[in-house]
C-alpha cells in the first residue's frame, strides 16, 4: 500500500463522519411505542430482526431462504452474536446421527418429559414438543452452515440419556460465526450499535416499525449516530436475549440474586425489548424464574473456562464441601437443585464458602477446556489427597472416607448417597492424581419473558391473540422451560424458534 | 522523525512486532502523553503534531469517537490477526483479532483506548496475558 492510497483512504474516511455530530443519552428514551402516522420513515425492510444471537441468526437465514427479500439484524452491541456467541456450545437434540452411532435409544417425548420434570410441572409441553421434534433439523441447518462439533456426546444433569452435542471450540461462537457469514451470504443486513428505542404501530395495533439509535455505545450509554425509523412491512421479530444483567430487574423479580452474584452473560443482557413488548400488550411469563449456573467459578469472569469444564466432569467428580469433606449433592441433578444446594455452603457469618470438584486428572483432561484451567489458574492438579486437603482447609480422614464411598459407587453403578445417574460414570473410579476447581453459582438464564405461540407469535394479555406483525424467539420468550431449563436445550430452543419465526413471516406456519 | 517511502501502516505493524517480540521491557512503547491538552499514545505522536482531532474524529472539536473502521484506515485487520497468532494450533482461536466468539469483527475501540487505558473485552471472563496490550 502506498502513501497516495493511504492518504486517498483518509479523506474518503473524514467525507464519512463529517455530518455525524449528533449526540444522545439513549437509556431514557425508551417508550413502548410510537404511531406510524406520524412517522417519516428513513429506511424499510420486509423483516426487521432485533438481536443478534442463535434465534436472529437462524431466523435471518431461514427468511431469506424462504424469499423474505429485504431483511436486517439490529444488534446495539459492537459485536454479532449476542449472548450467544459465549454460551457452552451445548446443544441437545433427540434421535441424532450421533445417538444412533453410540447406541443410545432417545425420542422427542424422551426429552420433553425430561425438560417437564425440570420445570416442576410449569414448562410448556406444547412449545417444549414443537422444538424438540425441529431440534435435529436446526442442528443439521448448523453443520451445512459450517459448525463443527465434537464427535461424542455428553449427558448433562437432568437428561436421562447422552444427547448433547457441542462444537468443537466449546462456545456458542463455533455456531454463531458460521450462521453469522451464512446470513452476510444470503444478503442479510448485519447492523452493529443499533439501539432498539420503540416499536411503531399503525392504526389497528399493528407492529410496522421500529425507532433505532445507530452508532451506540453500551459501555457509556450513548448513541452518537442519527436515530432512524425503520419501516417493517412483514414483522419485527425479537431476538433480543434474557436480562441477567438487568441488575434491578432480577431483583424485583428474586432478591436474593443481587449485585454481588456474578453472571454469566455479557454486559447487553439487559431486556429493554421485552420490556418494551409488555408495554405493547405481551403476557410476562415467569419472569422470577431466573437460572444460576452450578458449574461457575468464583475464581474468573463470565462463563470463562470452568463451566464447560465442569458440565463435561460432573458425571464422573464428586463436589465436596470444604467444612465437612462430604458430599452434599447429586452432581448431575438439574441445574436449580445444584444451584441451592451449593449456595449452602456458607460460614457463620453467612460469607461463601465455594465448595470444590474433585476429578481424576485422567478423565479431567479428556475435555479440551482442562489444559485452559490449568494454565490460567482457575483450576489446579494435585499428585495426593492430603494436597488438596491441606490447598482447601478440609479435614483429611472425612475427605478421603468420601471418597473411598464413592469409588465403591462408581464400581457398583449405584450412588447410594445422593442416586446420582452413573451411565457414563461406572468404573470411573476417583484416584490421583486429582484435579480440582472451585464453584459458586453465577445468574446464568432467565426462563421469564414473553408468552409466544409454537407459531412465535406473541400473544396479546388481553385479546389472548397474537399482536399483528410483532413474533419473539429464545431467551426473550417466556415459560417454556418451566422453573429451571435442562441445559443444553436453549440453543435447539432459540434455533428452532428463530426457524419458526421466519416460517411465520414468510406465511408458512398456518 | 521523518517516514520516507514506508507506510504508516508498516511502521506500525513493525512497532507491534517489537512490542512482542520484547514484552514487559517495552511498556514505556505506546504509553499515554501529553500532547497539547490531551492525552494520547506516544505511538501516534506524529498525528497530534499534524492533523490533530480531525486525523481520527473529521471534526477539529469532537463530542464523540470516531466511527468503527476508523483505526483500519492506517491499521489492517489481517496483519494485526498475523502479529498475534499463537503458534500453538491449541491457541489458534485464542487470538484477540480473531478470537472462536467475534472472529475479526470486534471494533478496536473495546479493547484498546486512545486517549485513555482499557481493559480487553476478553477480561470479562479469562484471565488472559497480553503482554503486548497497551492499555
Amino acid at each position: 500500500m502506498g502513501k497516495g492510497h493511504h492518504d486517498q483512504g483518509r479523506r474518503s474516511f473524514i467525507k464519512g463522519v463529517g455530518t455525524a455530530g449528533a449526540v444522545g443519552l439513549a437509556g431514557p428514551m425508551l417508550l413502548g411505542s410510537a404511531q406510524a402516522s406520524n412517522t417519516q420513515w428513513d429506511e424499510s425492510y420486509e423483516l426487521v430482526i432485533l438481536g443478534s444471537g442463535f434465534a436472529a441468526l437462524a431466523a435471518g437465514i431461514e427468511a431469506r431462504k424462504k424469499g423474505i427479500e429485504r431483511v436486517v439484524i439490529f444488534e446495539k452491541m459492537p459485536y454479532f452474536g449476542g449472548n450467544s456467541s459465549i454460551n457452552g456450545g451445548l446443544f441437545a437434540a433427540p434421535v441424532t446421527p450421533l445417538q444412533a452411532e453410540e447406541g443410545i435409544e432417545d425420542s422427542v417425548e424422551k426429552m420433553v418429559e425430561d425438560q417437564l420434570i425440570a420445570g416442576r410441572g410449569v414448562a410448556h409441553r406444547e412449545l417444549l414438543h414443537h422444538i424438540a421434534t425441529n431440534a435435529a433439523d436446526a442442528l443439521r441447518m448448523c453443520e451445512e452452515a459450517g459448525a463443527e462439533f465434537l464427535p461424542y456426546l455428553q449427558q448433562l444433569g437432568g437428561h436421562s440419556v447422552p444427547r448433547t452435542y457441542q462444537t468443537t471450540v466449546s462456545s456458542g461462537g463455533g455456531i454463531t460465526q458460521p450462521l453469522q457469514r451464512e446470513c452476510e451470504r444470503l444478503g442479510v443486513d448485519l447492523r452493529n450499535r443499533c439501539l432498539f428505542e420503540r416499536f411503531i404501530q399503525d392504526e389497528s395495533g399493528r407492529v410496522v416499525g421500529v425507532r433505532i439509535a445507530t452508532r451506540y455505545y453500551y459501555d457509556r450509554d450513548v448513541n452518537e449516530g442519527e436515530t432512524i425509523s425503520v419501516e417493517a412491512t412483514r414483522g419485527v421479530l425479537v431476538a433480543t436475549g434474557g436480562f441477567s444483567q438487568n441488575i434491578p430487574l432480577r431483583v424485583a423479580q428474586d432478591p436474593t440474586l443481587t449485585e454481588d452474584i456474578g453472571s454469566t452473560n455479557i454486559p447487553g443482557a439487559t431486556g429493554e425489548a421485552m420490556l418494551a413488548m409488555f408495554r405493547l400488550g405481551a403476557v410476562p411469563v415467569h419472569l422470577a424464574h431466573i437460572q444460576t449456573g452450578p458449574w461457575a467459578s468464583p475464581d474468573e469472569g463470565g462463563f470463562g473456562y470452568v463451566s464447560n469444564y465442569s458440565i463435561f466432569n460432573f458425571p464422573h467428580s464428586i463436589a465436596v464441601a470444604v467444612d465437612t469433606g462430604r458430599r452434599f449433592m447429586n452432581e448431575i441433578a438439574d441445574r436449580k437443585t445444584r444451584s441451592d444446594a451449593l449456595l449452602e455452603n456458607r460460614d457463620d457469618e453467612g460469607n461463601p464458602l465455594p465448595p470444590i470438584l474433585i476429578t481424576s486428572h485422567a478423565e479431567a483432561k479428556k475435555h479440551p477446556s482442562a489444559e485452559k484451567v490449568l494454565r490460567y489458574g482457575v483450576g489446579w492438579k494435585f499428585d495426593d489427597l492430603e494436597s488438596v486437603a491441606s490447598r482447601f482447609n478440609i479435614l483429611l480422614e472425612p475427605l478421603k472416607a468420601q471418597i473411598e464411598e464413592y469409588n465403591e459407587y462408581a464400581r457398583t453403578g449405584e450412588d447410594k448417597q445422593f442416586e446420582k445417574s452413573m451411565e457414563h460414570a461406572k468404573g470411573k473410579l476417583i484416584e490421583p492424581p486429582f484435579m480440582v476447581v472451585r464453584l459458586w453459582p453465577k445468574v446464568h438464564y432467565t426462563q421469564g419473558g414473553v408468552l409466544v405461540n409454537t407459531k412465535a407469535e406473541v400473544v396479546d394479555s388481553i385479546t389472548e391473540k397474537p399482536i399483528p406483525g410483532l413474533y419473539a424467539a429464545g431467551e426473550v420468550t417466556g415459560g417454556i422451560h418451566g422453573v429451571s431449563r435442562l441445559g443444553s436445550c436453549s440453543i435447539p430452543e432459540c434455533l428452532v424458534m428463530g426457524l419458526t419465526a421466519a416460517r411465520s413471516v414468510a406465511g408458512e406456519m398456518t | 522523525m521523518i517516514y520516507p517511502d514506508r507506510t504508516i501502516s508498516n511502521l506500525l505493524l513493525a512497532s507491534t512486532t517489537m512490542v512482542l517480540l520484547l514484552g514487559a521491557n517495552s511498556l514505556a512503547y505506546g504509553e499515554l502523553k501529553e500532547f497539547s491538552g490531551i492525552e494520547g499514545r506516544t505511538f501516534h505522536e506524529f498525528m497530534y503534531r499534524t492533523d490533530n482531532c480531525s486525523s481520527c474524529h473529521g471534526v477539529d472539536d469532537p463530542v464523540g469517537y470516531p466511527e468503527d473502521g476508523t483505526c483500519i484506515t492506517c491499521h489492517s485487520v489481517d496483519r494485526l490477526v498475523e502479529e498475534t497468532m499463537s503458534e500453538s494450533e491449541e491457541d489458534r482461536w485464542q487470538n484477540p483479532h480473531d478470537s472462536l466468539h467475534w472472529g475479526r469483527d470486534v471494533p478496536c475501540v473495546e479493547c484498546h483506548g486512545e486517549h485513555s487505558n482499557k481493559a480487553p473485552l476478553c477480561a470479562d471472563c479469562h484471565n488472559f496475558d497480553y503482554p503486548g496490550h497497551q492499555y
